[in-house]
């Protein structure tokens, strides 16, 4: 994944010579994920390393918007994410309406997220609820190289702030990669899976996840459907809505803590626009009500498996 | 200053930096961010303080747990990402847990020691941060409320040349230590590698803080030899040759020769160099037989005592192991 | 005397693999704790990988240009036995499952 992202971001630098690409340590160094390895090195000064100041770094992005750039700036790491959350809500995502549409906030914020990494402290949070809450802003999550190179283009081409959360344990999985535009428009879900029995809700690593969620059912005569919801905002009621509808059932799988995570939000489009096509209550398997824990609990807090299994269990039991 | 005790510290801090590194590479630490080449900031000005002044670290500063004598197994406990924080005596330490939110803990040190003057006790804070942490908002905040509340506070900014790939001239155009005139508080700069520059300029601080006269700003000028921890290639973005160069700075080294031309033996340094390896031994032993908490803990220092909900997740993850 | 495999760590936050650049111990050698074993390669960086154990290499599982897996076997050593040695669980990379699913209506 980590090439493909680098390869839409060297697409984006050279189609539009306004793209900049800043962060700590994403010039000299590449990234502390190689993402933008060998970018300052073609693009010169529209690639450069900030100060170690994650609201300075939002906070510049947005007067480089109102300057006529497109900003595509980096926080190091979801955890350090929360010293720019005030540039975030209180302006990336509110500068269109203050001014009257006089100003596009053409930025698309790239923020490794998610665990899976045996990371230190900080390093493995789901953000991916406060973004969400926060009208003005558009989220989303890649589940893999191709979905990274397609997303990370149509993000940075997009006039809104795009919050794009990039899962780190995926950075490293390998598939081959088109570089085409994305043949789904901005707030599209995709069907990754096929099948009858329920659908499996996700995005991000999670994705993954419940592809072999599906796989081990398949082993006990179980068909399940695995939707990637892709776009957090705006999110596709639509074929979430048709797929359900099909099979009556839904588990929705995230990282992130379980109260006021985004499984909430799916469960209650689902229940206000598909109620009486459910034949089971919708599912939740999430990260725990705690913090994100140390590496060596990571894989109990991680939605598992099996702890996935079992709540395909108990939709199908209804 | 004792010296002969702070360079058998310095030692000790080098070899269990040393042996850390190896440790990841041998998968039994997830990742550990090297502290080479700054013995002598974090070892002397620990040394200058109380035992039951506060130390409020970042997530560099071995060397300060270390001089503190914090236990290294609980401490290395938080690179093997057993607990977050660390795993070690915080409060008989008056040592706070590791913080790697970098700039979020100046702010922390300054309202412990606002706490402490209001109950007119004597001892006084140290928060321990990099020159890259001086550009983060939280940063200033902490120093001016510091001088407006001429809190007790040392800030001990170690500046080490680097923040991963960011070289300190990039990181800000100023000087660090000059930043304090601005907020009414009183600033230094100092070798950080002269460790009797150090204990003495930390001393000074303590006293000035004690005596209520408030917070001081103090940039001590090192170099980090190593790369920024296990996960990064420093090779990337500076050359063997600058590192070659600052080596022959090496603070313990100078310690070494400051030591020898007052006249300590050989014999000395034998057994300072023994003892090193004995402790960084049982170190390691420690470390193969300690345990990482068992994973249902996640659940158990969350509030107080845990709501309804929480506990019934709990008891799910019980089921389920 | 016992056998101690070495697995190849995850050296940086969710590497999957690194290359063997080299070896600079073989088969039969007797090694110290933290003795230089070799180098490898990984997306970030070549790390050296110093041994975890003092004892005999037995086995080394790879050659210089093949790639290993996170978790999988590096250097098998044989060394003496280790009492009182509480056993690390390793990295759980692949998803092992213990729930079986029964479809509606099955008992």
């Amino acid at each position: 994944m980590v090439q493909a992202l680098n390869a839409a971001l060297r697409q984006c630098l050279r189609d539009d010579p306004r793209t900049l690409v800043f962060g700590e340590d994403v010039g000299r160094l590449g990234g502390v994920f190689r993402v933008t390895d060998g970018l300052q090195d073609e693009f010169g000064a529209r690639v450069f390393d900030t100060p170690l100041a994650e609201s300075g770094i939002v906070g510049i992005a947005i007067g480089l918007a109102m300057a006529g750039w497109r900003p595509v700036p980096e926080i190091q790491f979801d955890g350090f994410s929360f010293p720019a959350l005030d540039q975030v809500l209180t302006n990336l995502a509110k500068y269109r309406g203050r001014s009257r549409g006089a100003y596009d906030m053409a930025v698309t914020l790239r923020v490794p997220s998610f665990g899976g990494i045996s990371g230190p402290e900080h390093h493995s949070e789901s953000p991916e609820t406060l973004y969400a809450h926060t009208a003005g802003l558009k989220v989303v999550s890649p589940s893999g190289p191709q979905e990274a190179f397609h997303l990370l283009v149509q993000a940075v081409e997009e006039p809104d702030p795009v919050i794009f959360l990039e899962p780190k344990s995926r950075y490293w999985a390998r598939e081959e990669v088109s570089m085409t535009p994305s043949p789904l428009p901005v707030g599209k879900a995709r069907i990754v899976r096929s099948g009858d029995d329920a659908t499996l809700v996700a995005w991000g690593a999670m994705v993954r996840r419940c592809l072999e969620v599906a796989a081990a059912a398949e082993e006990d005569g179980v068909s399940l459907e695995v939707l990637d919801l892709r776009w957090l905002v705006p999110m596709d009621d639509e074929t979430l809505v048709e797929s359900v509808s099909r099979t009556g059932r839904a588990v929705v799988v995230h990282e992130a803590p379980r109260t006021g995570g985004m499984g909430a939000e799916v469960s209650a489009r689902l229940m206000e626009l598909a109620f009486r096509k459910l034949r089971a209550p919708v599912q939740r398997v999430t990260g725990w009500d705690v913090p994100y824990p140390a590496a060596s609990a990571e894989h109990e807090y991680i939605p598992s498996l099996d702890r996935i299994l079992l709540a395909v269990q108990r939709v199908l039991d209804e | 200053m004792d010296e002969r005790r702070c360079y058998r510290l310095m030692l000790l801090a080098r070899r269990l930096d040393e042996e850390a590194v190896r440790l990841q590479r041998q998968g039994e630490l997830v990742a550990f961010p090297p502290m080479q080449g700054q013995e002598a900031a974090e070892v002397a000005s620990v040394m200058a303080l109380r035992e039951t002044d506060q130390i409020f670290p970042s997530y560099r500063e071995h060397g300060a747990a270390v001089a503190r004598g914090v236990d290294l197994v609980g401490y290395l406990l938080a690179y093997r990402g057993a607990w977050n924080g660390g795993a070690y005596d915080f409060a008989g330490h008056h040592f706070a847990p590791i913080a790697s939110a970098v700039g979020s803990h100046l702010l922390h040190a300054v309202g412990w020691a606002m706490g402490r003057r209001l109950d007119s006790g004597d001892e006084v804070a140290i928060v321990f941060f990099g020159e890259g942490a001086t550009s983060e908002g939280d940063a200033s905040e902490a120093f001016n409320f510091a001088g407006v509340y001429r809190a007790p506070v040392i800030f001990f900014c170690q500046n080490n040349g680097w923040a991963i790939s960011v070289p300190a001239a990039r990181q800000t155009a100023g000087e660090i230590w000059r930043r304090a005139a601005g907020f009414g508080i009183e600033g230094a700069r100092v070798d950080g590698n002269d460790a009797r520059a150090v204990y003495e300029s930390v001393a000074e601080a303590a006293s000035r803080a004690r005596r209520g006269d408030g917070p001081t700003l103090i940039e001590a000028m090192t170099y980090r030899l190593g790369a920024h921890s296990t996960a990064d290639d420093d090779r990337r973005y500076r050359s063997s040759e600058e590192v070659a160069e600052r080596r022959a700075d090496d603070p313990l080294d100078r310690m070494r020769a400051t030591l020898e031309a007052e006249g300590v033996d050989a014999s000395f340094f034998e057994a300072a160099e023994l003892e090193a390896r004995e402790t960084i031994g049982r170190v390691r032993a420690g470390l193969t037989v300690t345990s990482d908490p068992p994973a249902v803990e996640m659940f158990d220092f969350v509030y107080a005592a845990p709501p309804p909900a929480l506990a019934r997740q709990r008891a799910e993850v019980g089921e389920l192991s | 005397m016992a056998e101690f495999v070495f697995r190849l760590p995850d050296l940086a936050e969710g590497l999957e693999d690194a290359e063997v650049v080299e070896w600079r111990v073989a088969e039969g050698d007797q090694v110290e704790l933290n003795q230089l074993l070799g180098e490898v390669q990984t997306s970030k960086a070549t790390v050296e990988i110093p041994s975890p154990r003092t004892g005999r290499v037995v086995r080394v599982h790879a050659q210089p240009g093949e790639l290993v897996r996170v978790g999988e076997p590096l250097v098998t050593f044989e060394v003496d036995d280790e009492p009182g040695v509480v056993g690390r669980v390793p990295h759980d990379r692949g998803a092992r499952r213990r729930v079986r699913l029964r479809r509606p209506g099955q008992a």
